[in-house]
């Protein structure tokens, strides 16, 4: 019997739990014992997830692959999809498919620097680096963070950050943190603490802060698109080359596997589908696909 | 889960919105276990004035009396959703806003020296209160109150069509009567949602359900239908017969006025 | 095979699955099912919807759920068909659908239904809106089980594949050895409709000049006249997006899924989170389409120059004209 790729497989969802006023964590567990064995994904990837009578969305995996074969997700309600994951309890059965898309290139990054750079959601890809990196330490040098928030409250995984804040250099990697509120309480009391991985205005503020060396740097960017652009030009201005610069994309998508071509960009010579092309692309590819950033 | 309370009420309209969901008839009454109706004017004449979940509000806005109501319903609900073109756009109504004042018209019909009760120029509902959903068609389809009953009774925020008619002709691989006949169709300005039924049958799709919002090229269609040799002032009463308080179709109107100076025969 | 024997083979064709033809609808063609082939307009320029339509469906459900029971359970119709009279731009259409669709996670419905049909070709002469000839479509080297070139009194037919060897076999007695003066009579029709061809449009760099062009008015003068209808697009033999929705029964619990063809010419196409669009305008989505259809992606041209979103759109919005306008030819 040939497979059927758009039928869902049934996951149990083990945690649901309200991260900020939009976001919540949701960790999955594949019912079928041989589905959740064979389910192996490169970090970056995406699977979709469908509520019966609702819909169908794409969601990037944000820990890293477990023993366990638990699928760790950050979900922000407000559509159809999203908001009814928000209602379900734990122990309800959704749908999952995939993993889709390319993933980010970790074997290639290793003996590099890592600069992650998160705005918002953004984080929840990042996140799953981070994770890998930090328990293969030795693969990776320098582990730069950039997490960029509006308030504290809309800051994502937050008990983890601020151990890394507190943690310093020890922590393994050098976490900063940049918020756009100038006016909220919490972060500038994190300011005051760590006024030197803390500060107020736009993450691609937060370069001032550092150094890069850029012969040895791989660059992850994921967040909203605006940011693409700013961190981009950034990072290029201080020698970073586009290949070596990682960007996320998000756009509609209905089927993950380069059917519905509805995540279709670019120009005549270049034509890409987010899904299977991507997500993950090189600000080179930005550079030479009209309208991917 | 307590069951959620459903008001369905309105303004001045022809009821035919309302009569659409009485039409679901046999599945009413599998919806209807699942809901508690507060009110619904067309069906009983018992109104209760308290919170409802969701209301339903059909017709426009066209006396003080409607804006007074209208803002009650707003304050007691939940959620609205204007069902109807009247609710919308003012529908057939609002075919002479802004061509000819209140006073102007209602002396055209009433006669002069009349005493008339306080009117308004028609105006869809999101013109005073917030809509939460518009649900397009005069009257609105069954088969799509259906659907959005269902998808909040799910616990959804139900999907609406926002693309033309052309879309349902092409889905259902109707002929097309513009390209293939030369027919005055609207199609491919009008919200989709009533599974091209018009074209379906070989009649051209006169806009019942109205534009679709902010995307509406009406300049085309005007150019589109003179090219097909059609009559300007013909073309312009047909857009507005549905569509007269759609952005695109009143600045299209606004310029043909100042083209021939505001000289309009009636 | 005679003219004569025609009726008859398409009478047997009847062993290989239902037949499908060319068939008369109003003013345009529509593929129909058929019984005999006197049904068939076998002399038409282009039905409005194309044969992509056997494959990937105009709207179909994919499956069925249950929450009670916590199930998904697809839902395929199986059935063997012949399509009969498919053009050469259509073929090729086809091939690309092939290579999106069954890649390495083949889309189990159109696979199924490819599987299941019988691609019969047949020879036809360009309109003054087909530019199969500048896309290099024009003849069908593959991707079909049978072609079918009409000669005077007879026709030529060509063999595609394994399928179409059984069929020619199992059906010989209509079939006679091809002549010289056969292949003579061939060459001279070829050769003639090649001249038929009146509008050509230059595709040599046209994926670059698409690219350079990007930022050009001439994408706004033409959303003008758009009216982001969607016709183009649902029409194409190649275009393949879909959209898909989930409908919930009457009691809530169970319901289906179901894809419809989409378009990018609309405003849901590039939509995301937060009412985010990509493609706000139809200034994008113009640009987008044109840009999508002129690429080569998959390896081979995305239009193949059947003519169909010309003739079907409501403004006469001119493919190969707005091409000629990118290359600053007009
Ligand atoms: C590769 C990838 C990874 C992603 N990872 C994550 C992740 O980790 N976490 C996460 O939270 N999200 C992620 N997303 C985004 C997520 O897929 C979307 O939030 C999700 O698809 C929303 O689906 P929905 O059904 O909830 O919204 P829908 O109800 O489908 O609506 C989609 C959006 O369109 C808008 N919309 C719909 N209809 C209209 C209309 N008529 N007018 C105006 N606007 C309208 C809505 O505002 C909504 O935001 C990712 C996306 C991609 C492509
Ligand atoms: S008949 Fe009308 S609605 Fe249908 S495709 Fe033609 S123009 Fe559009
Ligand atoms: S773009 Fe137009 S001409 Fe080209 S294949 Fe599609 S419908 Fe035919
Ligand atoms: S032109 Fe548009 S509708 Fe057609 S395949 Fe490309 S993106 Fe899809
Ligand atoms: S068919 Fe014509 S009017 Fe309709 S979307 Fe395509 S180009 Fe625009
Ligand atoms: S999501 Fe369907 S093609 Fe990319």
């Amino acid at each position: 019997m040939m497979e059927n790729v758009f039928l869902p497989k049934l996951a149990k969802i083990v945690k649901n739990e309200k991260m900020t006023a939009m976001e919540h964590f949701l960790r999955l567990q594949l019912l079928d014992k041989k589905t959740a064995e064979e389910f192996q994904y490169n970090l970056g990837q995406f699977i979709e997830i469908s509520i019966m009578g609702v819909g169908e969305a794409p969601f990037s995996i944000c820990s890293m692959q477990n023993q366990k074969y638990l699928l760790d997700l950050c979900i922000r309600s407000g559509g159809r999809v999203t908001s009814a994951i928000l209602r379900l309890g734990e122990g309800s059965l959704v749908g999952v498919r995939g993993p889709y898309g390319n993933g980010f290139p970790l074997k290639e990054m290793e003996g590099s620097n890592l600069l992650l750079v998160a705005g918002g959601l953004g984080v929840a890809p990042l996140r799953s680096i981070l994770q890998y990196s930090l328990k293969n330490r030795a693969k990776y040098r320098d582990i730069t963070f950039f997490y960029g928030i509006r308030t504290y409250d809309t800051m994502l995984f937050r008990d983890e950050f601020n151990s890394l804040l507190a943690g310093g250099d020890e922590s393994g990697c050098k976490f900063y943190l940049s918020y756009e509120d100038p006016k909220d309480e919490q972060c500038l009391l994190l300011e005051a603490e760590y006024s030197d991985r803390c500060m107020s205005g736009v993450v691609s503020k937060l370069f001032e802060r550092t150094e890069i060396s850029p012969k040895d740097t791989y660059a992850i960017i994921c967040g909203p698109s605006i940011m693409y652009k700013f961190v981009g030009q950034e990072l290029t201005k201080r020698d970073v080359p586009p290949e070596r610069i990682l960007i996320s994309l998000e756009r509609r998508m209905r089927c993950g596997i380069g059917k519905c071509g509805n995540c279709i960009i670019g120009d005549g010579s270049s034509i890409r589908y987010v899904c299977k092309d991507g997500p993950v692309f090189t600000y080179w590819d930005a550079l030479h696909t009209k309208g991917m950033i | 889960m307590a069951k959620p309370k459903i008001g369905i009420y309105g303004l001045t309209g022809c009821g035919g919105d309302q009569l659409m969901i009485l039409n679901l008839e046999n599945e009413l009454l599998d919806l209807l276990r699942n809901v508690e109706i507060v009110a619904f004017q067309e069906a009983s004449s018992v109104q209760q004035d308290e919170e409802v979940d969701i209301a339903f509000v059909e017709g426009s806005v066209s006396t003080e009396l409607d804006l007074e109501r209208l803002k009650d319903v707003r304050k007691r609900s939940r959620m609205l959703i204007a069902i109807g073109d009247c609710a919308i756009g003012g529908c057939v109504q609002a075919m002479r806003n802004q061509e000819m004042t209140m006073k102007e018209k209602m002396e055209e019909v009433y006669g002069k020296g009349e005493e008339y009760f306080k009117v308004l120029e028609p105006y869809g509902l999101s013109k005073y209160v917030n809509v939460d959903l518009e649900l397009q068609g005069c009257p609105i389809e069954t088969t799509e109150i259906r659907q959005v009953f269902l998808s909040l009774l799910h616990g959804d925020t139900p999907e609406i069509k926002d693309y033309p008619v052309c879309v349902e002709c092409k889905l259902n691989e109707y002929q097309c009567l513009l390209v293939d006949k030369g027919m005055p169709c609207l199609g491919p300005i009008i919200a989709a949602g009533c599974n091209a039924r018009c074209p379906g049958l070989g009649i051209d799709c006169v806009g019942c359900r109205g534009p679709i919002m902010n995307e509406t090229n009406a300049a085309e269609e005007l150019h589109t239908l003179l090219e097909k040799g059609y009559d300007e002032r013909y073309i312009e009463n047909r857009l507005r017969f549905f569509g007269a308080n759609f952005e695109g179709i009143l600045k299209l109107s606004k310029m043909l006025r100042e083209k021939t100076g505001g000289a309009r025969g009636k | 095979m005679t003219s004569e024997s025609l009726d008859a083979f398409v009478n047997n064709l009847e062993t290989y699955g239902k037949i499908y033809g060319p068939v008369k609808t109003g003013e345009s063609c529509s593929f129909q099912e058929i019984s005999q082939s006197k049904e068939m307009a076998l002399n038409y320029s282009r039905t409005m919807i194309p044969p992509k339509k056997f494959f990937l469906k105009l709207k179909e459900r994919m499956f069925i759920f249950d929450e009670r029971e916590c199930e998904y359970e697809e839902t395929l119709e199986d059935g063997k068909i012949v399509v009969f009279g498919i053009h050469p731009c259509d073929i090729y259409a086809l091939k690309l659908m092939d290579k999106i669709y069954l890649d390495k996670n083949p889309d189990k419905y159109y696979q199924m239904r490819r599987e299941n049909a019988t691609l019969i070709g047949y020879s036809c002469h360009p309109d003054e809106y087909c530019f199969c000839q500048s896309q290099g479509t024009n003849y069908a080297v593959d991707g079909f089980d049978l072609f079918l070139h009409e000669l005077k009194d007879k026709f030529l037919v060509r063999i595609g594949s394994e399928k179409g060897n059984k069929i020619a076999s199992e059906n010989s007695k209509f079939f006679m050895d091809v002549e010289s003066s056969d292949i003579q009579e061939f060459r001279e029709a070829e050769g003639k409709r090649e001249k038929e061809f009146t509008l050509k449009l230059a595709i040599n760099g046209l994926t670059d000049m698409l690219a350079l062009s990007y930022e050009s008015d001439v994408w706004k003068e033409y959303a003008d006249k758009c009216f982001g209808c969607g016709s183009c697009n649902l029409v194409c033999p190649t275009c393949r997006c879909y959209d898909v929705v989930d409908n919930v029964n009457m009691d809530l619990k169970s319901g289906e899924r179901q894809r419809m063809l989409n378009s990018c010419m609309l405003k849901k196409h590039g939509l995301v989170y937060g009412g985010k669009n990509f493609r706000p305008t139809r200034v994008e989505r113009l640009r987008n389409r044109f840009n999508c259809k002129g690429s080569l992606r998959e390896d081979m041209m995305n239009c193949v120059g059947c003519g169909r979103c010309t003739v079907y759109c409501p403004s006469k919005i001119d493919y190969v004209e707005v091409l000629r306008r990118v290359r600053g030819e007009l």
